[in-house]
């Protein structure tokens, strides 16, 4: 954890890149000296690159056909509503 | 909009159902995905995949053509997916047994057809483990970092999917975030 909630909030909004440029030099020079919070921003960093590094996933091969075989006639349209 | 989705929704609205294949055929991938990473299960993620797409065919009517298509439909497939999760586990927990770790997943499936190399099993369990990670974050914050991380949508798209202000987003995504971390930070 970081060593104040105040600052574990400004480390997620340094990791979501939306600083002021004074912000982040303020945290960024806080980082320096703070292992707890330079410790807490590369955790996250780390998390988020393992969450990236899922595959892409395909649907089945018959996906497009089951869901055509499966669709009604008509679709329920109000038709008097042009 | 993109210009050829529009153009294959008037061709359905029109009454071509045919027509409808070349949305299922464009977005399907990112469907199931949405669907398998929320559910963790093969045969639910297939079912809430092809049931999200009968639903837009029905309702194709109150989509508004001025809005992105695929913000529709994922709006529609994760408020199924979440549907089906409440129904599963209506006293959802973050101690509870973690959901569909019994059940045949996309990886033991994909594992199970031959034997593969060793670098490839590893690739396939670390999958299998960033999945039960996924799993086992309570269901707002798992479809806000699916949708951030996996499918790379922007805040103001996860925001009208999920029905939220960006803020909200914010929010579940930082405690998702947060959560992940502590369960990951010893890898």
């Amino acid at each position: 954890m970081a060593c104040t909630n105040e600052n574990a909030k400004l480390i997620h909004k340094y990791l979501d890149e939306e600083m002021t440029l004074l912000e982040k030099k303020k945290l960024e020079s806080h980082l320096v000296t703070c292992s707890i919070c330079e410790r807490h921003l590369r955790e996250l960093r780390k998390t988020v690159a393992i969450i990236q590094s899922a595959s892409h996933i395909e649907a089945p091969k018959s996906f497009t056909d089951s869901v055509m075989s499966r669709l009604p006639a008509q679709p329920r349209r109000n038709k008097w509503k042009t | 909009m993109d210009a050829v989705v529009k153009k294959i929704i008037i061709e359905v609205k029109k009454g071509d159902q045919q027509a409808f294949s070349e949305l299922v055929e464009l977005y399907k991938d990112k469907v199931y995905q949405v669907a398998y990473r929320m559910l963790g299960n093969v045969h639910e993620a297939q079912d809430v995949a092809q049931e999200a797409f009968i639903r837009a065919y029905v309702n194709l009517d109150s989509y508004d053509v001025n809005r992105k298509f695929s913000t529709w439909l994922f709006r529609i497939a994760t408020n199924l997916a979440i549907d089906r999760i409440r129904k599963k586990k209506p006293d959802f927990h973050l101690e509870d047994q973690v959901a569909g770790t019994e059940d045949l997943t996309y990886y033991s499936q994909l594992a199970s057809d031959e034997e593969l190399p060793e670098d490839q099993v590893v690739q396939l369990e670390m999958q299998e483990w960033i999945q039960d990670e996924i799993m086992i974050l309570p269901p707002k914050y798992r479809s806000a970092i699916i949708l951030k991380y996996m499918e790379d949508l922007s805040l103001k798209e996860i925001s009208e999917i999920l029905s939220l202000p960006v803020a909200t987003v914010k929010t579940r995504i930082h405690r998702g975030r947060e959560a992940l971390r502590k369960r990951l930070k010893n890898e």
